[in-house]
């Protein structure tokens, strides 16, 4: 091994595909950040109750994260597959046959036809972490918020959020970093393709180190991603800090 | 004061479950480093990855156990690496300049990039030893394991990539025969797309597939071997020639006639061969790997179904037309560390594993190899046995990413991606160059 | 398959608005569990494919993939423990998965109090030091540590795995915990202080136990994901007998095709701990809620 200064670096910034992979991944971002922890927040509003019903539904909701993205993967694939998918079933059956795609495979919709399953995967843990932050809030506050006549929604924007926003906040810092670092579920699907099209910087990082066989340059897109999460990790706290 | 004494507990918590982990395995260890060396026993590593279940695998374990009975002085530290990984493994291991005694060396570019590396050592000396052995195998198998006139490996199987497989009863139905020209091929498609039938199956989800099975003999047929070989070496051809850019029209006018399924580049190689055992496809181009799998997935019926040739010829191409795309498979490397008695033992378990005999039982166990056997028929299919002779009667050409640089190899394959998506063959021929380079130049 | 995602999040976010006739109450309760179990089924029709995919045959597999099988061949469970000798994986994954787990809801705790409960110089040095942890992405840093670990000859000791384990998951712990501990109000600790206890005394009396809930979701996700580590198992255990479940899994892939019906029935006797873990886990998440503490 020897010392070639940064050029990796300038190599990394200048390849049109990390561009690619990182516009890919900021979408994958937004999908997280906008999609699993707002319903996740919802379901653990209306979950929160300990009744055998609400026990079912939170462990059925967190069941496909104890699956191997192996299994999710063949699922989702059967679900989108080109000739015997359901979702094309469904469509033709609804007579929006017109409004079938190549899911996977169509540069135009694959990007979207992923973050589904990516968003449908990952609700469970930020509903259990919802649900233990939630039930945490001392009931007297509760209480006095009762009978303050604060109710319904302004109870939950005046308390329950507030209460519970230190651990909102983690929650996006995990999704954001967790995003960038989604690895297993497009390699399953996609692997990346076709002609990376689905490429995010964490397999375009490992194309580079076990496929090319490039360690340093797989480095130096790594230090681009740990240097991408802390900015918008940093930006996430700040914006969502000046609403407390 | 007192947080200095949580910390103390902290790290004797922490050393003690640590020491507790370690505490076994280190003395087990030990005890092996300190064994007393009598006379000629040797430890050896060996990794491998046949860990399945299928035919092959399990004859190579059968292999590797007898020759643990046939040398009793030699404890061999047997690592069986599930293939998923095991290139990723091995790979990291080789970046920390930790090498195994005797591995699985997969050809082309890892022997290059590890030769380069000194990270393993030639077996010309074992070769040449046995030449009855040597004599064995087809012209040019050593080929791909060789770098700057040393062998490095003996292949212990034969990878045709580019077959043709046909489905007898679908063309006989449609008044159509097997395609031997481009026309031919070409017409089949047509008449079969007008009857709803996909001419052929296609799984390129993991991209590698239209490279190596169709390409790399397609391309053979326009351009030539000659010119694709210079083209590797950057030297007198470059990937930008008119030649290359007209195989790769070749390839898109393919996709464009509607010879493939919609969605293939959503579907993986094995949904592929199950579509075409189903009968779902008239065709498929596909390596010799596929027959195994049909073999195992497949009823009797439909392999009775089923014909083997090799891809139909290109009017005006400069390759030879009865060829077909292959290369060796792995064989089994010997590293940098092996040296003294254990190379001569790592030898003896080399020659066990990819020797005469190892070579007839893995041909019976479904998998081609680049050594001259006579094949028992009654031991395999009826399509296994219609390949074999088609690859012992016809000459082998280069596959793609066997001799491209990584980089290079995966450029191919995107760029075939995005070539079947509608991108510009010129366009496409560019990046495939660039990425050529820019690795030789490293 | 997509539409049902969305439909639960209607009823859902009009619950916010509690107020309305009761009758109207009435059906919204009735439709918003009706679109939960909807939700419910969607999500938990994969592990119930799974232990279908684990009765066919190949060729059921991929004609019929939502199809039940012809015929249920139980065997491929067995066959499939005894190929991949899941047997000793699943001892080791035991042995590795508790013992990090242990370390990191002790240290994980332990840190989460210091760092929500005490002002001190550096602090959010030391929290930045591990959000940086949490940053990077563990491919890369298998070279690195497999060299780290061969110069410490730590490789192929279970210590090699439950170190990374537990430094990758201490930072999302130790985030998880700080951000529960800090809603605890003050009169906590100054109860305990009046009381005569010092910090571990603070500690094990009030702040373990109140933290229960954050360290069972820590203690699901630490789980999981030393259950399911492909990577580092593969590059630091060369040992056979030290081999970890998601390894011995992968023995059915062999390249170029992969023997579904044992990788699936596989797959099916290693989730089965997984879903005890949560059960048992969210049971513990929930704790606070037996006392009657909220309404929803």
């Amino acid at each position: 091994m020897k010392f070639i200064g940064f050029n990796n670096y300038v190599e990394v910034l200048q390849d049109p595909l990390f561009w690619k992979s990182f516009k890919n991944n900021l979408l994958i971002v937004a999908a997280s950040v906008f999609g699993q922890v707002p319903i996740a927040l919802l379901l653990s509003l209306v979950l929160l109750k300990n009744g055998w019903f609400q026990k079912f539904i939170r462990a059925s909701i967190f069941m496909p994260m104890v699956l191997s993205s192996v299994v999710v993967g063949i699922i989702w694939g059967y679900i989108y597959h080109p000739q015997i998918g359901i979702l094309n079933f469904l469509l033709d059956s609804l007579g929006l046959g017109s409004w079938k795609m190549q899911w996977l495979s169509d540069p135009s919709v694959s990007m979207y036809a992923i973050m589904v399953p990516i968003i449908w995967l990952n609700v469970g843990p930020y509903l259990v972490m919802f649900i233990a932050a939630l039930q945490n809030i001392p009931s007297e506050i509760d209480d006095a918020a009762q009978i303050d006549g604060a109710k319904g929604s302004r109870k939950l924007f005046s308390i329950k959020l507030p209460m519970i926003w230190d651990t909102i906040k983690v929650a996006v810092v995990l999704c954001i970093s967790g995003s960038l670092k989604a690895f297993d579920l497009i390699y399953v699907m996609t692997g990346g393709g076709p002609a990376h099209s689905t490429e995010l910087l964490a397999s375009y990082m490992y194309n580079n180190t076990f496929s090319i066989y490039r360690f340093g340059y797989g480095s130096a897109v790594s230090t681009m991603i740990v240097i991408i999460s802390l900015i918008m990790v940093a930006g996430s706290q700040y914006l969502m800090k000046s609403k407390k | 004061m007192k947080k200095r004494i949580a910390l103390v507990a902290i790290a004797a918590l922490l050393i003690s479950i640590l020491a507790a982990c370690g505490g076994t395995n280190g003395k087990e260890t030990t005890n092996e480093g300190e064994k007393p060396a009598t006379g000629e026993k040797v430890k050896l590593s060996l990794w491998h990855n046949f860990t399945g279940d299928d035919q092959r695998a399990q004859t190579m374990r059968s292999i590797i156990e007898q020759y643990q009975k046939d040398y009793p002085n030699v404890t061999l530290d047997i690592q069986a690496i599930p293939p998923d990984g095991y290139k990723t493994r091995l790979k990291t291991v080789a970046a920390a300049g930790e090498m195994p005694d005797v591995f699985i060396l997969s050809n082309g570019s890892m022997t290059q990039e590890f030769s380069a590396a000194g990270l393993i050592q030639p077996v010309n000396e074992l070769i040449d030893s046995h030449p009855e052995w040597k004599e064995g195998f087809m012209p040019n198998s050593f080929d791909a394991f060789t770098v700057d006139g040393n062998i490095y490996s003996a292949p212990m199987g034969l990878s045709p990539t580019s077959i043709l497989y046909y489905n007898k009863s679908i063309l006989e139905q449609n008044g159509l025969t097997v395609p031997k020209t481009w026309d031919e091929l070409l017409n089949a498609i047509s008449v079969l797309k007008g009857k709803g039938i996909t001419p052929i199956a296609l799984g390129n989800k993991a991209a590698w597939l239209a490279q190596s099975s169709i390409f790399s003999s397609l391309a053979d047929r326009v351009t030539g071997t000659e010119w694709f070989l210079k083209a590797v070496k950057q030297d007198g051809a470059s990937f930008t020639d008119p030649e290359f850019v007209q195989a790769l029209t070749y390839m898109q006018d393919l996709g464009e006639a509607g010879a493939f399924q919609d969605g293939f580049n959503a579907i993986d190689n094995t949904q592929m061969e199950q579509m075409f055992a189903q009968g779902k496809a008239a065709m498929m181009i596909d390596g010799g790997w596929a027959l195994s799998n049909l073999a195992s997935n497949a009823n009797a019926e439909a392999l009775e179904q089923m014909g083997a040739t090799v891809l139909p010829t290109i009017p005006g191409g400069k390759g030879e037309p009865n060829t077909l795309s292959g290369v060796v498979g792995v064989g089994m490397g010997l590293g940098k560390d092996a040296t003294g008695t254990k190379k001569d033992a790592a030898f003896q378990l080399i020659y066990a594993m990819s020797g005469p005999d190892a070579q007839k039982r893995t041909l019976e166990s479904n998998q081609l190899v680049s050594y001259k056997v006579e094949l028992d028929k009654s031991k395999v299919s009826p399509i296994f046995s219609e390949v074999y002779e088609l690859v012992n009667n016809v000459k082998l050409t280069p596959v793609y990413d066997g001799k491209l640089t990584s980089a290079g190899g995966e450029a191919v394959n995107n760029g075939l991606q995005e070539l079947l998506m509608g991108g510009k063959p010129e366009d496409i021929a560019k990046k495939i160059q660039d990425a050529q380079s820019k690795a030789l130049g490293q | 398959m997509s539409a049902p995602m969305t439909r639960p999040l209607q009823p859902a976010s009009s619950s916010r608005a509690e107020a309305g006739l009761p009758r109207f109450r009435w059906l919204k309760s009735k439709v918003t569990g009706a679109a939960l179990t909807v939700y419910a089924l969607v999500t938990l029709y994969p592990l119930l494919w799974l232990f279908i995919s684990a009765l066919k045959t190949n060729e059921e597999f991929f004609s019929r993939p939502f199809g039940l099988p012809s015929h249920w061949n139980w065997s491929n469970f067995s066959r499939a423990w005894e190929v991949a000798g899941m047997g000793i994986a699943y001892v080791n994954s035991f042995i590795v998965t508790i013992l990090s787990l242990i370390l990191t809801l002790v240290l994980g705790a332990l840190s989460g109090y210091v760092l929500s409960r005490f002002q001190f110089r550096g602090k959010l040095l030391v929290i930045g030091v591990f959000m940086l942890g949490m940053l990077i992405p563990i491919h890369s840093t298998l070279v690195p540590l497999f060299i780290l670990m061969n110069k410490i000859h730590i490789l192929n000791t279970y210590a090699a795995l439950i170190m990374p384990y537990t430094a990758f998951e201490l930072p999302i712990a130790i985030f998880i915990c700080v951000a529960y501990m800090n809603s605890f109000p003050k009169e906590v600790e100054e109860a305990a202080q009046i009381d005569g206890s010092g910090y571990w005394g603070i500690f094990f009396r009030m702040m373990l136990p109140l933290a229960l809930p954050a360290l069972a979701t820590v203690g699901i996700l630490a789980f999981l994901r030393y259950w399911n580590d492909f990577s580092f198992a593969l590059v630091f255990m060369s040992d056979p007998k030290l081999k970890t479940l998601p390894l011995s899994l992968s023995v059915f892939a062999t390249g170029y095709s992969t023997d579904y019906k044992l990788t699936m029935a596989a797959m099916a006797l290693a989730v089965i701990p997984t879903i005890v873990v949560y059960l048992i886990f969210q049971e513990q998440v929930m704790k606070g809620m037996t006392a009657g503490a909220v309404k929803g």
